[in-house]
This record gives C-alpha cells, sequence and structure tokens, in this order.
C-alpha cells in the first residue's frame, strides 16, 4: 500500500521567493568558490616551474573565456561574501521579518553585480 | 535525500475538463489534483470552469462551490472555515495556505490546487501528516513543571507570558513545514519549522522546568540544524508567525547557553 500512494508535487510547483532563490545559490556559488580557489591555487603553483608557464596563463586568463571565467568567479565570491554577511545578521536574530528578508535579498543580488562590476572597473583602472 | 524527480506513481497526468454549464460569462479555470486510491492510476489534474459571478472571495469557496455544484468527488479537508482549525490547508498558486482564508483574487491566471507538497497523498488534495504528529509528540508538547502544589496557578509575569506571543498561535496546519525544501529532502529526521516553534515555544516557557532537557533534546545535526533559512516557512504562515526566527532563537541559546 505505502508504495502505491503517490508524492504530492513540490519542487515542480512550489513557487520561487527571494529568500529561497538566495539561499540556493549561496550553497551553488559555495561549491564555485571551492572549485575556483583550488583552481587559482592550480595556476599559482604552475608558476613555480617557469616562465612559459606565465605566458600561457597570461594568454589564457586575457582570452574571451578566460576573462569570462575570471569575471564569473568575482561574481560567485561577490554574492557569497554579501549572501554571508546576510546570514550572520540572521545568526544574531536579526532580519526575520519577511519586508526584511525580500530587502536583504535583493541587497544580496543586486549588490553581488554591483560588486562584480566595480572590480572589474578597478581591474581596468577606471578610478 | 534530494530526490528533485517524482516517484513514477506520482507523475501528474492530465485529467477531465469539466465545462461550464451556467453560461456565465465571468468564468475561472480551476486546476484540481485528484488521486483516487481506488483505482491503479497516476495523479491527474481536473480543470473546473467556474462561475465566478455567484462565488465568495475565497479559494474553500470554490472547492465547495465545485463539490456541490460540479463534482461531488473531490476529496479535500475543511473544518471550521476561519482560519482557526487549520484543516484546510493546501498549495494554491504556487504557495501553501489556508483555503479558508486565502483569497482567489490574490491568485492570477487559472488557480491550481495541489495538496500540501511532498506528502504521500491519501486521497486529492489529503496529504499524510502522521509523520508530522510523530515528530509533534516526540518533542513533549506539555508542560512539565515540578511545582508540587496542584491546587495553585503558576505565576508568571506579563513579560515572560509576552515571549509565548507568536508562538502559541499555531494551529499545526502544516503549511510551513511542507513549504520547506529542507523538511521535503530530510523530512524523516528534520523536525521542520512547525515542529521546531512548538518546541521554542516550551522552551521560552517560564512555567517550564525542563528547558535545559528540551534543548539538548532538539541540538541535533539532522533535527535542528537542517534549517538553512530558507524562510518559505514564515512566507507560508497563514497566520503570520515566524517559524525560521523561533528557529535562530533556538539556536542562539543553543550557542549561549552552557548545556
Amino acid at each position: 500500500m505505502e508504495n502505491k500512494t503517490p508524492l504530492s508535487p513540490h519542487i515542480q510547483i512550489y513557487k520561487w521567493h527571494i529568500s529561497s532563490l538566495v539561499s540556493i545559490s549561496h550553497r551553488i556559488t559555495g561549491i564555485i568558490n571551492i572549485i575556483a580557489i583550488t583552481f587559482i591555487c592550480l595556476l599559482a603553483s604552475a608558476l613555480i616551474f617557469g616562465e612559459s608557464n606565465y605566458e600561457f596563463i597570461n594568454l589564457f586568463l586575457s582570452s574571451f573565456l578566460g576573462k569570462f571565467i575570471m569575471l564569473g568567479i568575482t561574481w560567485s565570491f561577490s554574492f557569497q561574501i554579501l549572501s554571508e554577511i546576510r546570514h550572520l545578521i540572521m545568526d544574531f536574530g536579526y532580519g526575520f521579518e519577511l519586508k526584511t528578508t525580500k530587502i536583504t535579498g535583493l541587497i544580496v543580488i543586486f549588490g553581488s553585480i554591483v560588486l562584480t562590476i566595480s572590480f572589474y572597473l578597478i581591474g581596468k583602472n577606471f578610478f | 535525500m534530494v530526490q528533485i524527480n517524482l516517484p513514477k506513481n506520482s507523475q501528474v497526468q492530465k485529467g477531465k475538463y469539466f465545462k461550464d454549464k451556467t453560461g456565465s460569462k465571468n468564468l475561472r479555470k480551476i486546476n484540481v489534483y485528484r488521486w483516487d486510491p481506488s483505482t491503479g492510476e497516476n495523479p491527474r489534474i481536473d480543470t473546473y470552469e467556474v462561475d465566478m459571478d455567484n462565488c465568495p472571495s475565497k479559494v474553500l469557496d470554490i472547492l465547495n462551490k465545485i463539490k456541490n455544484e460540479i463534482d461531488p468527488t473531490v476529496a479535500y479537508r475543511r473544518s471550521c472555515a476561519h482560519g482557526v482549525c487549520g484543516s484546510c490547508a493546501m498549495n494554491m498558486g504556487g504557495k501553501n495556505g489556508l483555503a479558508c482564508t486565502t483569497p482567489h483574487a490574490e491568485i492570477s491566471g487559472d488557480i491550481d490546487i495541489y495538496p500540501l507538497p511532498h506528502l504521500r497523498v491519501k486521497k486529492d488534495l489529503i496529504g499524510d501528516l502522521d509523520g508530522l504528529y510523530r515528530q509533534y509528540q516526540s518533542i513533549e508538547p506539555w508542560l512539565k513543571s515540578n511545582s508540587k502544589s496542584d491546587k495553585t496557578e503558576i505565576i508568571q509575569s506579563k513579560k515572560d507570558r509576552k515571549k509565548l506571543d507568536g508562538a502559541y498561535e499555531c494551529i499545526m496546519c502544516a503549511c510551513c513545514s511542507t513549504s520547506c525544501p529542507s523538511y521535503w529532502w530530510n523530512g524523516d529526521k528534520y523536525l521542520g519549522p512547525a515542529v521546531l516553534l512548538q518546541a521554542y515555544r516550551w522552551i521560552v516557557d517560564s512555567r517550564d522546568d525542563e528547558r535545559e532537557s528540551r534543548l539538548k533534546k532538539v541540538a541535533d545535526e539532522l533535527k535542528l540544524y537542517r534549517c538553512h533559512t530558507i524562510l518559505n516557512c514564515t512566507s507560508a504562515c497563514p497566520k503570520g508567525l515566524n517559524p525560521a526566527k523561533a528557529i535562530a532563537e533556538i539556536k542562539k541559546m543553543l550557542a549561549t547557553v552552557n548545556l
């Protein structure tokens, strides 16, 4: 009998809220960041083995794909940091009102984009 | 474990279409999840055209109208129709709530009505809440006092009484627990927002003498810390309570109190 009763639909039908979106993105960016840090460490340690490596890495990072990856990593780090601050505030027991969670969630989403752009511009010596 | 897809026997199929017979111009399509345990078939979505000119304002009114006038085989729980009993908790327009307090005007487009998410379905819109009630029992939701006298009341200050506001109003409708993705994936071990809010209600009660053992009981990687502040619970609560904050308060107590 137990196997015959169906399971009611869940993630397929549940509406996304800003808070749930930020929460799942926090996890995804967390995983990306672990991979990214490993990747950056590998690049850095490759430098030990000579100039040709440096040239190769330099070429890679200035290619479109390299730039895209680095920008993506920048966004992922920005998002993670802002979201982590949000979580820290919540750990102190603040910011649980529905309206506040919406506002802080939006700050995390748009703040991460603003941070990414400003990091890019800083890299370009824009300021 | 996380399982995004529904099992094979739970996949929803297209069902019957009930065309309007009243000739009304103000029609609305209502999609209702149906499953009949007496047949071996998969669940299906039946669509009803409902005359909105002669329908009161809440989603429960639509369901009553369907049951009374169109299709008497629809099964759903309901009792008080005032948002007090918590029977008619279901998923409407992608959000959990009480059908009797959710205005259908707040939902745009066709109205999708499902049972509470990630439950074993008993019939149509009725989900099996046994697991949740067992978890509720496990936190021992009653007063445990060392007070010897059973003839006098246990005095509580106004300040202490105030701590229970926002916790005692819970009607255990399970809207919050069944909205929580963490509870979907780990519902057998994680207590879920509804039960944790009740745990909190007894932990902060000044008349209760078992505070420490209550705290120790919930201090568990799976029972409590599966809450990742997704906050679906708070946005789902039809009584405007804040289970997420209660869970955060329990976590805070565990971090600061020396057990």
